[in-house]
Protein backbone atom coordinates (compact mmCIF):
# COMPACT_ATOMS: atom_id res chain seq x y z
CA UNK A 1 0.00 0.00 0.00
CA UNK A 2 1.17 3.46 -0.73
CA UNK A 3 2.09 5.63 2.18
CA UNK A 4 -0.36 8.33 1.25
CA UNK A 5 -3.34 5.99 0.98
CA UNK A 6 -2.41 4.35 4.26
CA UNK A 7 -2.38 7.69 6.01
CA UNK A 8 -5.67 8.66 4.39
CA UNK A 9 -7.36 5.51 5.64
CA UNK A 10 -5.85 6.03 9.09
CA UNK A 11 -7.11 9.60 9.30
CA UNK A 12 -10.56 8.66 8.01
CA UNK A 13 -10.83 5.80 10.49
CA UNK A 14 -9.88 7.97 13.43
CA UNK A 15 -12.33 10.66 12.38
CA UNK A 16 -15.25 8.28 12.05
CA UNK A 17 -14.54 6.44 15.31
CA UNK A 18 -17.05 8.37 17.45
CA UNK A 19 -19.66 8.08 14.70
CA UNK A 20 -19.77 4.29 14.89
CA UNK A 21 -23.37 3.06 14.79
CA UNK A 22 -24.99 1.19 17.63
CA UNK A 23 -23.78 0.73 21.19
CA UNK A 24 -20.07 1.05 20.38
CA UNK A 25 -20.43 4.59 19.05
CA UNK A 26 -22.86 5.65 21.75
CA UNK A 27 -20.59 4.36 24.49
CA UNK A 28 -17.66 6.42 23.24
CA UNK A 29 -19.57 9.64 23.75
CA UNK A 30 -21.80 8.63 26.68
CA UNK A 31 -21.16 10.23 30.03
CA UNK A 32 -19.92 7.80 32.70
CA UNK A 33 -21.83 9.73 35.37
CA UNK A 34 -24.77 7.58 36.48
CA UNK A 35 -26.18 6.36 39.78
CA UNK A 36 -23.34 6.16 42.35
CA UNK A 37 -20.81 7.22 39.67
CA UNK A 38 -20.07 10.82 40.47
CA UNK A 39 -17.73 13.65 39.55
CA UNK A 40 -15.65 15.21 42.36
CA UNK A 41 -17.06 18.20 44.28
CA UNK A 42 -17.68 21.42 42.38
CA UNK A 43 -17.68 19.74 38.98
CA UNK A 44 -19.20 21.74 36.13
CA UNK A 45 -22.19 20.08 34.39
CA UNK A 46 -21.47 17.06 32.21
CA UNK A 47 -22.32 19.15 29.16
CA UNK A 48 -18.90 20.77 29.29
CA UNK A 49 -16.96 18.67 31.77
CA UNK A 50 -15.13 16.50 29.18
CA UNK A 51 -14.23 19.65 27.22
CA UNK A 52 -12.97 21.62 30.19
CA UNK A 53 -11.03 18.89 31.98
CA UNK A 54 -7.47 18.46 30.70
CA UNK A 55 -7.01 15.03 32.34
CA UNK A 56 -4.01 16.13 34.38
CA UNK A 57 -4.95 13.80 37.22
CA UNK A 58 -4.04 16.22 39.97
CA UNK A 59 -7.39 15.71 41.73
CA UNK A 60 -6.72 11.97 41.76
CA UNK A 61 -3.27 12.54 43.20
CA UNK A 62 -4.32 14.83 46.05
CA UNK A 63 -7.37 12.85 47.18
CA UNK A 64 -6.26 11.53 50.60
CA UNK A 65 -8.99 8.87 50.70
CA UNK A 66 -8.29 7.62 47.13
CA UNK A 67 -11.97 8.19 46.44
CA UNK A 68 -11.30 9.63 43.01
CA UNK A 69 -10.44 7.11 40.32
CA UNK A 70 -9.42 7.73 36.75
CA UNK A 71 -11.22 6.42 33.68
CA UNK A 72 -9.36 4.86 30.77
CA UNK A 73 -9.99 4.65 27.02
CA UNK A 74 -12.95 2.31 27.54
CA UNK A 75 -14.88 5.41 28.64
CA UNK A 76 -14.41 6.91 25.16
CA UNK A 77 -13.90 10.65 25.13
CA UNK A 78 -14.14 10.65 28.92
CA UNK A 79 -10.84 8.79 29.21
CA UNK A 80 -8.68 10.32 31.90
CA UNK A 81 -11.47 12.15 33.67
CA UNK A 82 -12.01 11.66 37.42
CA UNK A 83 -14.88 9.59 38.79
CA UNK A 84 -15.97 8.65 42.31
CA UNK A 85 -17.51 5.25 42.90
CA UNK A 86 -19.70 6.17 45.84
CA UNK A 87 -20.44 2.67 47.14
CA UNK A 88 -16.72 1.73 47.16
CA UNK A 89 -15.08 4.84 48.59
CA UNK A 90 -17.31 7.89 48.98
CA UNK A 91 -16.20 11.51 49.00
CA UNK A 92 -15.41 12.82 52.47
CA UNK A 93 -15.70 16.43 51.30
CA UNK A 94 -12.16 17.48 52.25
CA UNK A 95 -12.26 19.79 49.18
CA UNK A 96 -8.58 19.28 48.33
CA UNK A 97 -9.31 18.38 44.69
CA UNK A 98 -11.26 21.60 44.26
CA UNK A 99 -8.22 23.62 45.30
CA UNK A 100 -5.83 22.02 42.79
CA UNK A 101 -7.93 21.89 39.62
CA UNK A 102 -6.07 24.08 37.08
CA UNK A 103 -8.91 24.45 34.57
CA UNK A 104 -11.90 25.26 36.74
CA UNK A 105 -13.57 21.95 35.89
CA UNK A 106 -13.96 21.68 39.64
CA UNK A 107 -15.20 25.04 40.83
CA UNK A 108 -13.90 26.37 44.12
CA UNK A 109 -16.93 26.01 46.33
CA UNK A 110 -17.69 25.61 50.03
CA UNK A 111 -18.16 22.18 51.52
CA UNK A 112 -21.88 22.63 52.20
CA UNK A 113 -22.49 24.03 48.69
CA UNK A 114 -21.27 20.80 47.11
CA UNK A 115 -23.92 19.11 44.98
CA UNK A 116 -22.42 15.94 43.55
CA UNK A 117 -25.85 14.37 43.46
CA UNK A 118 -28.81 13.65 45.64
CA UNK A 119 -29.25 10.66 47.91
CA UNK A 120 -32.41 8.71 47.11
CA UNK A 121 -33.79 6.01 49.41
CA UNK A 122 -35.23 2.94 47.81
CA UNK A 123 -38.19 2.38 50.13
CA UNK A 124 -38.77 -1.15 48.85
CA UNK A 125 -35.32 -2.22 50.03
CA UNK A 126 -34.45 0.04 52.97
CA UNK A 127 -34.58 -2.06 56.15
CA UNK A 128 -36.09 0.78 58.19
CA UNK A 129 -38.75 1.48 55.62
CA UNK A 130 -39.84 -2.12 55.07
CA UNK A 131 -39.75 -2.55 58.82
CA UNK A 132 -37.37 -5.48 59.25
CA UNK A 133 -35.00 -3.72 61.68
CA UNK A 134 -34.54 -0.28 63.17
CA UNK A 135 -31.57 0.63 60.95
CA UNK A 136 -30.35 4.23 60.99
CA UNK A 137 -26.82 3.78 59.59
CA UNK A 138 -27.22 6.45 56.92
CA UNK A 139 -28.50 8.94 59.48
CA UNK A 140 -25.56 8.21 61.80
CA UNK A 141 -22.95 8.46 59.06
CA UNK A 142 -24.27 11.55 57.28
CA UNK A 143 -21.88 14.52 57.72
CA UNK A 144 -24.96 16.77 57.79
CA UNK A 145 -27.08 14.60 60.09
CA UNK A 146 -30.44 16.11 60.97
CA UNK A 147 -30.02 18.45 58.03
CA UNK A 148 -29.49 16.24 54.97
CA UNK A 149 -30.91 13.08 56.52
CA UNK A 150 -33.38 13.24 59.37
CA UNK A 151 -35.49 10.57 61.00
CA UNK A 152 -39.22 10.67 60.50
CA UNK A 153 -40.91 8.12 62.78
CA UNK A 154 -37.53 6.31 62.94
CA UNK A 155 -37.29 6.10 59.16
CA UNK A 156 -34.65 8.10 57.23
CA UNK A 157 -35.80 10.97 55.03
CA UNK A 158 -33.58 13.07 52.73
CA UNK A 159 -33.70 16.84 52.60
CA UNK A 160 -32.56 17.89 49.13
CA UNK A 161 -31.74 21.41 50.28
CA UNK A 162 -28.86 20.11 52.42
CA UNK A 163 -27.75 16.82 50.80
CA UNK A 164 -24.31 17.21 49.17
CA UNK A 165 -24.39 13.81 47.44
CA UNK A 166 -21.10 12.77 49.03
CA UNK A 167 -22.15 9.12 49.11
CA UNK A 168 -21.05 8.34 52.68
CA UNK A 169 -24.59 7.00 53.34
CA UNK A 170 -24.42 4.78 50.24
CA UNK A 171 -21.06 3.43 51.32
CA UNK A 172 -22.34 2.70 54.84
CA UNK A 173 -25.72 1.22 53.89
CA UNK A 174 -25.81 -2.46 54.89
CA UNK A 175 -28.40 -3.45 52.28
CA UNK A 176 -26.90 -4.37 48.91
CA UNK A 177 -29.51 -4.53 46.17
CA UNK A 178 -27.37 -5.16 43.13
CA UNK A 179 -23.67 -5.12 42.33
CA UNK A 180 -23.33 -1.35 42.62
CA UNK A 181 -26.68 -0.50 44.23
CA UNK A 182 -27.55 -0.06 47.86
CA UNK A 183 -30.87 0.80 49.51
CA UNK A 184 -29.74 4.42 49.39
CA UNK A 185 -28.10 5.63 46.18
CA UNK A 186 -26.74 8.89 44.85
CA UNK A 187 -28.41 10.22 41.72
CA UNK A 188 -26.25 12.81 39.93
CA UNK A 189 -29.15 15.11 39.12
CA UNK A 190 -27.14 18.31 38.99
CA UNK A 191 -24.60 16.91 36.49
CA UNK A 192 -27.33 16.94 33.85
CA UNK A 193 -27.98 20.65 34.26
CA UNK A 194 -27.27 23.02 31.40
CA UNK A 195 -24.42 25.49 31.75
CA UNK A 196 -26.55 28.46 30.75
CA UNK A 197 -29.82 27.87 32.44
CA UNK B 1 32.60 6.98 20.68
CA UNK B 2 33.96 9.95 18.78
CA UNK B 3 37.13 8.34 17.55
CA UNK B 4 35.29 5.30 16.23
CA UNK B 5 33.47 7.38 13.69
CA UNK B 6 36.49 8.62 11.82
CA UNK B 7 35.98 6.16 8.98
CA UNK B 8 32.56 7.62 8.34
CA UNK B 9 33.94 11.13 8.01
CA UNK B 10 34.21 12.73 4.61
CA UNK B 11 37.51 14.50 5.26
CA UNK B 12 40.84 13.46 6.57
CA UNK B 13 40.93 16.07 9.27
CA UNK B 14 37.68 14.82 10.78
CA UNK B 15 39.43 12.66 13.33
CA UNK B 16 41.42 15.45 14.87
CA UNK B 17 40.00 18.24 16.86
CA UNK B 18 41.05 21.60 15.65
CA UNK B 19 43.27 23.47 18.08
CA UNK B 20 41.41 25.63 20.54
CA UNK B 21 38.11 23.89 19.79
CA UNK B 22 35.87 23.45 22.78
CA UNK B 23 34.13 20.14 22.81
CA UNK B 24 30.36 20.34 23.30
CA UNK B 25 28.56 17.95 25.60
CA UNK B 26 24.97 18.91 25.03
CA UNK B 27 24.03 15.26 24.49
CA UNK B 28 25.18 14.25 27.94
CA UNK B 29 23.65 17.31 29.56
CA UNK B 30 20.37 16.75 27.76
CA UNK B 31 20.19 13.11 28.82
CA UNK B 32 20.77 14.18 32.42
CA UNK B 33 17.98 16.76 32.24
CA UNK B 34 15.65 14.26 30.52
CA UNK B 35 16.38 11.66 33.18
CA UNK B 36 15.73 14.18 35.95
CA UNK B 37 12.46 15.28 34.37
CA UNK B 38 11.39 11.66 33.96
CA UNK B 39 12.37 10.67 37.50
CA UNK B 40 10.38 13.61 38.83
CA UNK B 41 7.12 12.30 37.41
CA UNK B 42 8.15 8.72 38.15
CA UNK B 43 8.94 9.16 41.84
CA UNK B 44 6.27 11.72 42.60
CA UNK B 45 3.18 9.45 42.35
CA UNK B 46 4.94 6.92 44.57
CA UNK B 47 5.73 9.57 47.22
CA UNK B 48 2.18 10.74 46.92
CA UNK B 49 0.58 7.34 47.22
CA UNK B 50 2.63 5.86 50.05
CA UNK B 51 3.55 8.93 52.10
CA UNK B 52 0.88 11.45 51.09
CA UNK B 53 3.51 14.00 50.07
CA UNK B 54 1.62 16.07 47.55
CA UNK B 55 3.74 19.19 47.37
CA UNK B 56 4.34 18.30 43.74
CA UNK B 57 1.33 17.16 41.75
CA UNK B 58 0.61 16.05 38.24
CA UNK B 59 2.82 15.60 35.23
CA UNK B 60 3.51 17.57 32.09
CA UNK B 61 -0.15 18.20 31.27
CA UNK B 62 -0.47 20.27 34.37
CA UNK B 63 2.30 20.38 36.88
CA UNK B 64 2.23 21.97 40.30
CA UNK B 65 5.21 22.78 42.45
CA UNK B 66 3.51 23.94 45.60
CA UNK B 67 1.41 26.86 44.47
CA UNK B 68 3.34 27.41 41.25
CA UNK B 69 1.17 25.88 38.55
CA UNK B 70 2.03 25.10 34.96
CA UNK B 71 -0.51 24.20 32.32
CA UNK B 72 0.53 22.70 29.01
CA UNK B 73 -0.29 25.29 26.29
CA UNK B 74 -2.11 22.90 23.94
CA UNK B 75 -4.27 21.33 26.62
CA UNK B 76 -5.05 24.73 28.10
CA UNK B 77 -5.83 26.18 24.68
CA UNK B 78 -8.17 23.29 23.88
CA UNK B 79 -9.97 23.68 27.18
CA UNK B 80 -10.47 27.40 26.47
CA UNK B 81 -11.54 26.85 22.85
CA UNK B 82 -14.01 24.08 23.62
CA UNK B 83 -15.69 25.70 26.59
CA UNK B 84 -15.52 29.09 24.87
CA UNK B 85 -14.74 30.75 28.15
CA UNK B 86 -11.65 32.07 29.87
CA UNK B 87 -10.39 30.76 33.17
CA UNK B 88 -7.63 32.86 34.64
CA UNK B 89 -5.73 30.23 36.67
CA UNK B 90 -5.31 28.11 33.55
CA UNK B 91 -4.23 31.12 31.47
CA UNK B 92 -1.68 32.11 34.09
CA UNK B 93 -0.46 28.52 34.23
CA UNK B 94 0.23 28.70 30.50
CA UNK B 95 2.34 31.88 30.73
CA UNK B 96 5.66 30.27 31.65
CA UNK B 97 5.53 27.43 29.06
CA UNK B 98 4.52 29.91 26.35
CA UNK B 99 7.33 32.32 27.29
CA UNK B 100 9.83 29.47 27.18
CA UNK B 101 8.56 28.41 23.76
CA UNK B 102 8.63 32.02 22.53
CA UNK B 103 12.27 32.51 23.37
CA UNK B 104 13.75 29.00 23.25
CA UNK B 105 11.43 27.14 20.85
CA UNK B 106 10.51 23.49 21.23
CA UNK B 107 12.93 22.87 24.10
CA UNK B 108 10.24 21.14 26.13
CA UNK B 109 10.16 18.39 23.50
CA UNK B 110 13.90 17.78 23.40
CA UNK B 111 14.91 18.54 26.98
CA UNK B 112 11.95 17.56 29.21
CA UNK B 113 9.35 15.41 27.46
CA UNK B 114 9.13 11.90 28.98
CA UNK B 115 8.48 10.42 25.53
CA UNK B 116 11.73 11.99 24.40
CA UNK B 117 13.46 10.35 27.36
CA UNK B 118 12.09 6.92 26.49
CA UNK B 119 13.01 7.32 22.83
CA UNK B 120 16.49 8.56 23.75
CA UNK B 121 17.09 5.47 25.89
CA UNK B 122 15.65 3.32 23.10
CA UNK B 123 17.99 5.02 20.64
CA UNK B 124 21.01 4.28 22.80
CA UNK B 125 19.97 0.65 23.25
CA UNK B 126 19.54 0.29 19.50
CA UNK B 127 23.03 1.67 18.96
CA UNK B 128 24.43 -0.84 21.43
CA UNK B 129 22.71 -3.79 19.76
CA UNK B 130 22.91 -2.97 16.07
CA UNK B 131 26.44 -1.49 16.09
CA UNK B 132 25.18 0.97 13.52
CA UNK B 133 25.77 4.55 14.49
CA UNK B 134 22.96 6.11 12.49
CA UNK B 135 19.51 4.87 11.70
CA UNK B 136 18.49 5.22 8.09
CA UNK B 137 15.12 6.96 8.07
CA UNK B 138 12.87 4.81 5.91
CA UNK B 139 9.46 6.33 6.57
CA UNK B 140 9.52 9.98 5.64
CA UNK B 141 6.68 12.43 5.57
CA UNK B 142 6.95 16.09 4.69
CA UNK B 143 7.70 18.22 7.73
CA UNK B 144 4.75 20.43 6.95
CA UNK B 145 2.49 17.59 8.12
CA UNK B 146 3.18 18.91 11.61
CA UNK B 147 1.03 21.99 10.98
CA UNK B 148 -1.66 19.84 9.45
CA UNK B 149 -1.83 17.72 12.61
CA UNK B 150 -2.17 20.79 14.79
CA UNK B 151 -4.96 22.28 12.72
CA UNK B 152 -6.77 18.95 12.25
CA UNK B 153 -6.53 18.25 15.95
CA UNK B 154 -7.98 21.61 16.98
CA UNK B 155 -10.74 21.56 14.35
CA UNK B 156 -11.76 17.96 15.11
CA UNK B 157 -11.84 18.68 18.82
CA UNK B 158 -14.00 21.72 18.29
CA UNK B 159 -16.41 19.80 16.06
CA UNK B 160 -16.87 16.97 18.52
CA UNK B 161 -16.78 19.22 21.56
CA UNK B 162 -14.25 16.99 23.27
CA UNK B 163 -10.49 17.39 23.25
CA UNK B 164 -8.82 14.41 21.61
CA UNK B 165 -5.26 15.22 22.36
CA UNK B 166 -5.60 15.48 26.12
CA UNK B 167 -6.25 11.79 26.63
CA UNK B 168 -4.12 10.56 23.75
CA UNK B 169 -1.16 12.91 24.24
CA UNK B 170 1.94 10.73 24.60
CA UNK B 171 3.75 13.17 26.94
CA UNK B 172 0.69 13.09 29.21
CA UNK B 173 0.17 9.35 28.73
CA UNK B 174 3.54 8.48 30.24
CA UNK B 175 2.66 10.42 33.38
CA UNK B 176 -0.83 8.96 33.54
CA UNK B 177 0.40 5.39 33.13
CA UNK B 178 2.93 5.84 35.93
CA UNK B 179 0.26 7.35 38.16
CA UNK B 180 -2.22 4.56 37.36
CA UNK B 181 0.48 2.02 38.16
CA UNK B 182 1.29 3.61 41.52
CA UNK B 183 -2.29 4.35 42.56
CA UNK B 184 -4.43 1.58 41.11
CA UNK B 185 -1.77 -1.02 40.24
CA UNK B 186 -3.05 -1.28 36.68
CA UNK B 187 -2.17 0.36 33.39
CA UNK B 188 -4.59 2.20 31.15
CA UNK B 189 -5.31 0.65 27.76
CA UNK B 190 -4.35 3.75 25.79
CA UNK B 191 -0.74 3.01 26.73
CA UNK B 192 -0.50 0.96 23.53
CA UNK B 193 -0.03 4.30 21.77
CA UNK B 194 3.36 4.53 23.47
CA UNK B 195 4.28 1.09 22.14
CA UNK B 196 3.22 2.23 18.67
CA UNK B 197 5.48 5.27 18.91
CA UNK B 198 8.31 3.05 20.09
CA UNK B 199 7.75 0.75 17.10
CA UNK B 200 7.76 3.68 14.67
CA UNK B 201 11.13 4.66 16.09
CA UNK B 202 12.55 1.58 14.36
CA UNK B 203 11.76 3.10 10.97
CA UNK B 204 12.39 6.79 11.43
CA UNK B 205 13.95 8.68 14.30
CA UNK B 206 11.37 10.68 16.28
CA UNK B 207 8.76 9.92 13.64
CA UNK B 208 5.92 10.85 15.96
CA UNK B 209 7.61 13.96 17.34
CA UNK B 210 8.47 15.41 13.97
CA UNK B 211 5.15 14.89 12.18
CA UNK B 212 2.32 13.88 14.48
CA UNK B 213 2.67 15.58 17.84
CA UNK B 214 0.17 18.46 18.10
CA UNK B 215 1.81 19.73 21.29
CA UNK B 216 5.17 19.84 19.52
CA UNK B 217 3.47 21.59 16.60
CA UNK B 218 2.00 24.26 18.84
CA UNK B 219 5.32 24.82 20.62
CA UNK B 220 7.07 24.98 17.24
CA UNK B 221 4.50 27.49 16.03
CA UNK B 222 4.93 29.66 19.12
CA UNK B 223 8.70 29.39 18.76
CA UNK B 224 8.80 30.27 15.08
CA UNK B 225 10.53 33.57 15.84
CA UNK B 226 12.48 32.26 18.80
CA UNK B 227 15.66 33.86 20.10
CA UNK B 228 17.74 30.74 20.65
CA UNK B 229 18.75 29.28 17.30
CA UNK B 230 21.40 27.01 15.86
CA UNK B 231 23.55 29.08 13.52
CA UNK B 232 26.04 27.79 11.01
CA UNK B 233 29.35 29.53 10.34
CA UNK B 234 29.82 29.03 6.59
CA UNK B 235 33.56 29.77 6.73
CA UNK B 236 34.36 26.82 8.99
CA UNK B 237 31.68 24.42 7.68
CA UNK B 238 33.12 21.76 5.39
CA UNK B 239 29.78 20.16 4.50
CA UNK B 240 30.93 16.84 5.94
CA UNK B 241 27.28 15.95 6.55
CA UNK B 242 27.70 14.70 10.09
CA UNK B 243 25.08 17.04 11.50
CA UNK B 244 22.53 15.83 8.95
CA UNK B 245 23.05 12.27 10.15
CA UNK B 246 22.75 12.99 13.86
CA UNK B 247 19.79 15.38 13.68
CA UNK B 248 16.86 13.52 15.27
CA UNK B 249 14.42 15.75 13.41
CA UNK B 250 15.96 15.04 10.01
CA UNK B 251 17.02 18.62 9.40
CA UNK B 252 20.09 19.92 7.60
CA UNK B 253 21.78 22.24 10.11
CA UNK B 254 24.66 22.89 7.68
CA UNK B 255 22.38 24.80 5.32
CA UNK B 256 20.79 26.81 8.09
CA UNK B 257 17.75 24.68 8.90
CA UNK B 258 18.68 25.15 12.54
CA UNK B 259 16.82 28.44 12.37
CA UNK B 260 13.64 26.89 10.94
CA UNK B 261 10.54 26.30 13.03
CA UNK B 262 11.15 22.53 12.98
CA UNK B 263 14.40 22.68 14.95
CA UNK B 264 13.96 21.80 18.62
CA UNK B 265 17.33 23.03 19.90
CA UNK B 266 18.55 19.70 21.22
CA UNK B 267 22.18 20.45 20.39
CA UNK B 268 22.97 17.07 18.81
CA UNK B 269 24.43 18.77 15.72
CA UNK B 270 26.68 20.97 17.87
CA UNK B 271 28.10 17.87 19.53
CA UNK B 272 28.70 16.18 16.20
CA UNK B 273 30.41 19.11 14.49
CA UNK B 274 34.19 18.69 14.33
CA UNK B 275 34.89 22.10 12.85
CA UNK B 276 33.11 24.24 15.40
CA UNK B 277 30.85 25.55 12.67
CA UNK B 278 27.57 25.29 14.55
CA UNK B 279 26.63 27.45 17.53
CA UNK B 280 23.67 28.22 19.70
CA UNK B 281 23.11 31.91 19.45
CA UNK B 282 20.75 34.37 21.05
CA UNK B 283 19.36 36.19 18.10
CA UNK B 284 18.50 39.89 18.31
CA UNK B 285 16.59 41.59 15.54
CA UNK B 286 17.41 38.91 13.01
CA UNK B 287 21.15 38.94 13.60
CA UNK B 288 23.31 36.77 15.75
CA UNK B 289 25.60 38.94 17.88
CA UNK B 290 27.87 36.03 18.81
CA UNK B 291 31.28 35.23 17.41
CA UNK B 292 29.90 34.33 14.01
CA UNK B 293 29.35 37.76 12.55
CA UNK B 294 27.47 37.24 9.36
Amino acid sequence: MERRSFLKILAAGLTCLPLLPGPAGAKLLQSPVTTNRLRPPGAVPEEIFPAKCIRCGRCVEVCPYRSITMLDIRAGIHAGTPLIEAENIPCYLCMKCVDVCPTGSLRRIQQEETRMGLAVINRFHCAAWIGTILCRTCYDKCPYADKAIRLDQLRPVIDESACTGCGICTNACPVTVAEDRKAINIEPLYARAKVTG
Amino acid sequence: MKTAETTLGAKKTDGQHLPGRQKNHYGRLRLTVLTGAFLLIFINPVLNYYWHINFIQGWYQSFALGNLWFVSPLEGLESLLLTKSLYLPSLIGMVVPVLIALSLGRVFCSWLCPVSFILEIFDRLRKLISQKKYLKNTLLITKKALWFTLIAELVLSMIFGAPFFVFLSPPGLVGREIMMLAFFHTVALEGVILLLILALELFTRRFYCRTFCPLGALLAFIGKKRRLQVHVDPTSCTNCGKCEKVCPMGLLPNVGEGTSAYCWNCGECLDSCRHDALHFCWEEKGVCPGKTNR
